[in-house]
C-alpha cells in the first residue's frame, strides 16, 4: 500500500507551551486508522495541522505528496464541530453554505446520509440534540468527496444507538480509495473498524501498530492502548 | 455479530463464513453479498472483509467470478473437507482441555457417550 499521509518531525507550540513534539507517522491509502490518546494529548491539534488550518508548526506534512497548506485543504474533509456556525441557521442553509464553500461537496451523497441519519433540514442547528448535531457533522464531512477524512471524536458523549448509526454511515459512504483518520479517547467504540492505530501521549507518537498484529498476540486494542498509558506511569 | 476482541477479525469472519456454509445458510454456488454490504452487516472495515475473502479464495472455498461477485464453491470434495476441518478443530480443543485434566482417551470416549445419552434424555423431558 502507498502512503496517503506522511507526517515528519512535526513540532508545534502555542504561547510557548509545547503541544506536539517531533511527531512522525504515516497512514496508508484506503485504510481506517485510529488516532488514540487521552484528552489533551494533542489529537485535535494534529488534525488541525494536517487539514491546513493550524499554521506555524515545524516539520512537514504531506497528503498525496502535497505539502502546502492551501493544497492540503482541498484534499481533506475535517469534521469541524460547527462551533462558529450560527445556532439559529437552518440545517438546509448550512448545507447550502458547504456547497458554495467546497466544490467537492456531493449534494446527493449528503441527501442519502441525511436520510439515513434521519436529519431534518428544516430544523435549526441550535435545536439539535447532542447526538443529532454529531450526526449532522458526520453527514457534512462525508458528503465531501476527498482522499482524506479526519473525524475528531465523532462519538464523544452520545448514546449507543446514535453511535451505531454513525459507524454504519462511515462504512456505507466511505469512498473506496478514501482514507480515514479517526480520533477517540475511548477505543472500544471503534476497535472493529480499525486497520491500525497511532497512539499519542505527552505530545508524542509513542506507538503505531496494525490491529491484526495486536490481536495475533492475544491482546485487544483496548488492552494495548491501556498498557501504553499505564505502563508509562511506572517510569514517572 | 459479536467479535472476540483478542482475535484478528478477518480470522473470525472466515470462521463465520465456514459456519454459514456448514449449517446451510450459504449453499454451494450461492452468491455472497458485496464486500461493502458485508462490511456494513458485520460492522467492520472493508479491508478486513477483503483479507478474509482473499484467504477463502486461496482455500478455494469461495470462487470469484469477474464482474459478477463471489460464490460458494460447488466442489463437494472441498465442502466435505471444510466440514471435517471445522469438526476436527472443535475436537482439538475438547481433547486438549480434557488431556490437560489428565483424563485418558478411553475415559474421554466413555464420558462422551454418557454425556450424549444425558443430553438425549434432557431433550425428551
Amino acid at each position: 500500500m502507498t502512503e496517503l499521509l506522511n507526517i515528519k518531525n512535526v513540532t508545534y507550540k502555542l504561547n510557548l507551551a509545547s503541544i506536539l513534539t517531533t511527531v512522525s507517522c504515516t497512514v496508508p491509502t484506503g485504510s481506517i486508522v485510529g488516532l488514540l490518546g487521552a484528552n489533551g494529548a494533542g489529537k485535535t491539534t494534529l488534525m488541525r495541522i494536517i487539514s491546513g488550518i493550524a499554521q506555524g508548526y515545524h516539520g512537514s506534512v504531506a497528503i498525496n505528496g502535497e505539502t502546502r497548506a492551501a493544497d492540503r485543504k482541498r484534499l481533506v474533509s475535517f469534521s469541524h464541530q460547527l462551533d462558529g456556525a450560527n445556532n439559529r441557521a437552518h440545517l438546509g442553509q448550512i448545507v447550502h453554505d458547504y456547497q458554495t464553500l467546497y466544490p467537492d461537496f456531493d449534494q446527493s451523497a449528503y441527501q442519502q446520509l441525511a436520510d439515513f441519519l434521519e436529519l431534518d433540514s428544516k430544523k435549526r442547528l441550535g435545536q439539535l440534540s447532542k447526538g443529532n448535531r454529531k450526526k449532522f457533522v458526520i453527514a457534512l464531512t462525508l458528503a465531501r468527496q476527498v482522499p482524506l477524512y479526519l473525524l475528531d471524536e465523532p462519538f464523544d458523549g452520545i448514546d449507543g444507538m446514535s453511535r451505531k448509526k454513525i459507524i454504519a454511515s462511515i462504512l456505507k459512504w466511505k469512498p473506496d480509495d478514501a482514507t480515514i483518520l479517526i480520533s477517540d479517547h475511548h477505543v472500544d467504540d471503534i476497535a472493529n473498524l480499525l486497520d491500525a492505530v497511532i497512539v499519542l501521549k505527552d505530545q508524542k507518537v509513542v506507538a503505531t501498530a496494525q490491529a491484526d498484529t495486536i490481536r495475533q498476540q492475544g491482546q485487544s486494542i483496548e488492552d494495548y492502548y491501556e498498557n501504553i498509558y499505564t505502563g508509562g506511569e511506572q517510569h514517572d | 455479530m459479536q467479535f472476540n476482541d483478542k482475535v484478528p477479525i478477518y480470522y473470525q469472519i472466515k470462521q463465520y463464513v465456514y459456519r454459514e456454509i456448514i449449517v446451510g445458510h450459504l449453499t454451494a454456488g450461492h452468491q455472497l453479498p458485496t464486500i461493502r454490504q458485508l462490511a456494513v452487516t458485520l460492522t467492520v472495515n472493508v479491508n478486513t472483509i477483503q483479507r478474509a475473502l482473499s484467504e477463502l479464495i486461496k482455500e478455494n472455498v469461495i470462487i470469484p467470478q469477474r464482474g459478477k461477485g463471489n460464490f460458494v464453491t460447488t466442489d463437494q470434495t472441498i465442502l466435505t473437507a471444510l466440514k471435517q476441518q471445522v469438526i476436527t478443530s472443535e475436537f482439538d480443543q475438547l481433547y486438549d482441555n480434557l488431556a490437560a485434566l489428565n483424563i485418558p482417551p478411553a475415559t474421554m470416549v466413555q464420558q462422551l457417550q454418557i454425556y450424549i445419552d444425558q443430553r438425549k434424555d434432557d431433550q425428551h423431558d
